[in-house]
Order: structure tokens, then C-alpha cells, then sequence
């Protein structure tokens, strides 16, 4: 028993060394609109680990890049709401992305 | 007429069913995606055997921590008339407004209640949780309550057929040795009518309450046979002990909700 957990164990560690430290948990983003002109995103990942530093673009409807930034240290980012159609893209690496129309901005 | 025949197991079931009052504090969904109000009913039941519900008093305290922030919901209650099985009783309905991610713990210190048949006072301090988001933020975490269960899995996504683990606390110190009382919660209630579902446990347990031991440390486990609520209370864990001149029960509570694995 004792070996066998060893050699998951070690499985886990290889795989998250591949793939980076975002591989065993799954990112979240939620955004809000405040009312006031103003998006509130929150992100994070489903183990509790934090989403600070995590890149965030909105898109405009063409697909262009017109707000560029990162999670605060509270895994929050605020921007002025666009106008138009919009997507917001939380960016934690490759498989680890969030995209969230501006229809299902709360 | 089962009971009539065998006068003994009639005592047993009076003997149990005088001990599982479990209060409720309900809300259908645990895991929501959107924002929104959600609803709450607040009873004081026998809801493993759809049994009979007690009338509660106006609660000491009824609030919602979120990232270590109370928010007070007392002025949200609002009394309602619970239909049960057998009877009616007075419980109360809230609604609490949610917004961002994250693990929500619903807190309820109800009036003591006396408890006739005992000649004594019961109040059960009882905790609820729901999340937002799949976020955890903390539902792991003791609240600091007279008396509480700490779960060890967490209460919003439990697995049927695996277990769940929790610690007893009074006064933030570990409870060894203390009988843990469960039982499922049979017959939801209904929101629209504030009265109880259809019952999904037919029969007694032959044994009578199902219950787990606190370790040293104050832990148990249970393991859970099927999906729903299941709830989890220690008798008389907390620290006071009397009230109005009489043997108070204060009572740790807490309820999880278990899924199938599909």
C-alpha cells in the first residue's frame, strides 16, 4: 500500500512539473457589474490558492485587446465597462483560461 | 400495533425520538452559480422519521459569516407555520443576499427550547453552509461558537457512500468521547408551502439513533449511504448548562449535503 501511494504520489508531482503549478486545481472567475460603470472581476482556483498576478484582457467585439492587466492581491480587477460587446479572458496559462461574455456578467 | 405487541421497542422509540430534535437550517441549493437572494427556512424537527416539530421561539442570533465578516440576519426572519407529518409549528423563513465567490456559513442560535417530556431546555447551535463559485474560502475553519462541529470534509460537496469527518469543539477546545447524533434529512421541505415533502425514509432504524463517538481529539466519522442532507448534532457539548432554573442542552449542530457520484 505504502509503495503504491509513493508511486502516485511521484505521478502527481511529474505531472504538475509539466503542466505548471496551475495543473491540480481549476481556475474560477467571476465578474460583476457594479452599476457604476465599473466590472468587478474575481478569480481564484478550486483549492483555495490564489488568483493574484493572473492575466486579464477584455476583448472588444472584433477580438481585439482594448484593457490589459492582472489580479490584484486580492485576485480582484476592476475596469470601465466597455461599450459594445465584450469578453472578459482570465489567463492562467495554456488550459488554465476563463473566457466570460458579457452576457454572463452578473 | 408493532409497538402495542412489543412494549419494549415502544419505549426504545419514545426514548430515541425524544432525543433526535435536530434543528434545520434549509436552503435546497448549496452550491449556486449567480448571485442572487437565497431562501431559508429555519425548523425545529424530527426530520429523519418526518416526525414532530417543535415551535420555535425568537432566535438569539441568526447570521451569515463570509471571509471572517458577519453579516447580521435576524431582522431577515420572518415567522412562518411549518406543516410537518404529524403537526404544525412556529419556525421562521429568511432570505440572504449573495454575491461574491466563495464559502457562506449560516448560524443559528435558536431561543432554548423546553422540552416537556425531558423537563429540561434544549437550544442547538447550528451551522449551514453554502458556496458560490466552487471558491473555497474558508469553510474549514472554526467560527468560534459556544459549541460547534468543525467539518474535516467539506459540508457543501460531500460524496455518497464516502465519509465525512468532523471535530467537536466547546469553547474551541476539542469534545472527546461525546455521542454524536445523525440523521437524514427524510422529507425536504417545501418552500413554496412551508410544508414537509414527501418522506424518502420509510421505516425506523431498528436500532434507534444512529450515532458516532468523538476520539481524543474530538473527532468522528460517518460514513454517508446516500445522497441529500445529512445532519450532525452533539447533546449538551456546550458550556451552559442551565437556563431559567432548569438543565439546559446547548447542542452543536451541523448539516451537509452529499451527492451522488454520476
Amino acid at each position: 500500500m505504502r509503495l503504491r501511494n509513493v508511486s502516485i504520489a511521484a505521478g502527481v508531482v511529474a505531472l504538475a512539473s509539466v503542466a505548471g503549478p496551475a495543473v491540480a486545481h481549476t481556475p474560477l472567475c467571476a465578474c460583476y457589474d457594479m452599476g457604476d460603470g465599473i466590472v468587478l472581476c474575481e478569480g481564484g482556483f478550486s483549492d483555495g490558492s490564489s488568483a493574484s498576478g493572473v492575466a486579464i484582457r477584455v476583448l472588444d467585439e472584433g477580438g481585439d485587446v482594448v484593457i490589459e492587466g492582472a489580479m490584484n492581491e486580492n485576485s480582484e480587477f476592476e475596469f470601465e465597462k466597455p461599450t459594445g460587446a465584450y469578453t472578459v479572458v482570465f489567463d492562467a496559462g495554456e488550459g488554465h483560461q476563463i473566457e466570460i461574455p458579457a452576457d454572463e456578467i452578473f | 400495533m408493532k409497538n402495542v405487541l412489543f412494549p419494549a421497542a415502544a419505549l426504545l422509540l419514545a426514548a430515541t425520538s425524544a432525543q433526535a430534535h435536530f434543528q434545520l437550517v434549509y436552503t435546497p441549493d448549496v452550491n449556486i452559480e449567480r448571485p442572487g437572494e437565497v431562501p431559508f427556512r429555519l425548523i425545529f424537527w424530527h426530520p429523519m422519521d418526518n416526525g414532530h416539530a417543535m415551535d420555535m421561539g425568537a432566535p438569539e442570533a441568526f447570521y451569515m459569516m463570509f471571509r471572517g465578516e458577519r453579516t447580521d440576519l435576524l431582522d431577515q426572519l420572518e415567522p412562518i407555520t411549518f406543516k410537518g407529518a404529524e403537526n404544525e409549528a412556529k419556525a421562521f423563513a429568511a432570505t440572504a443576499t449573495v454575491r461574491r465567490n466563495g464559502d457562506y456559513v449560516f448560524v443559528l442560535e435558536p431561543a432554548p427550547y423546553y422540552e416537556g417530556s425531558e423537563d429540561i431546555y434544549i437550544q442547538q447551535l447550528t451551522k449551514s453552509y453554502i458556496n458560490k463559485g466552487g471558491l473555497p474560502t474558508g469553510w474549514q475553519e472554526p467560527l468560534g461558537l459556544a459549541t460547534e462541529i468543525v467539518p474535516l470534509n467539506k459540508p457543501t460537496n460531500v460524496l455518497a457512500g464516502s465519509t465525512f469527518s468532523g471535530v467537536l469543539l466547546s469553547e474551541g477546545a476539542p469534545v472527546a468521547d461525546a455521542e454524536i447524533e445523525i440523521e437524514y434529512l427524510s422529507a425536504l421541505p417545501d418552500l413554496e408551502t412551508n410544508a414537509a415533502g414527501e418522506a424518502t425514509v420509510l421505516k425506523p432504524m431498528p436500532g434507534g439513533a444512529i450515532v458516532a463517538m468523538t476520539d481524543h481529539d474530538g473527532r468522528f466519522t460517518f460514513g454517508i449511504p446516500r445522497a441529500g442532507f445529512w445532519g450532525f448534532a452533539a447533546l449538551g457539548s456546550g458550556p451552559d448548562t442551565e437556563h431559567e432554573g432548569k438543565e439546559l442542552s446547548q447542542d452543536a449542530v451541523l448539516w451537509v449535503r452529499a451527492y451522488d457520484f454520476e
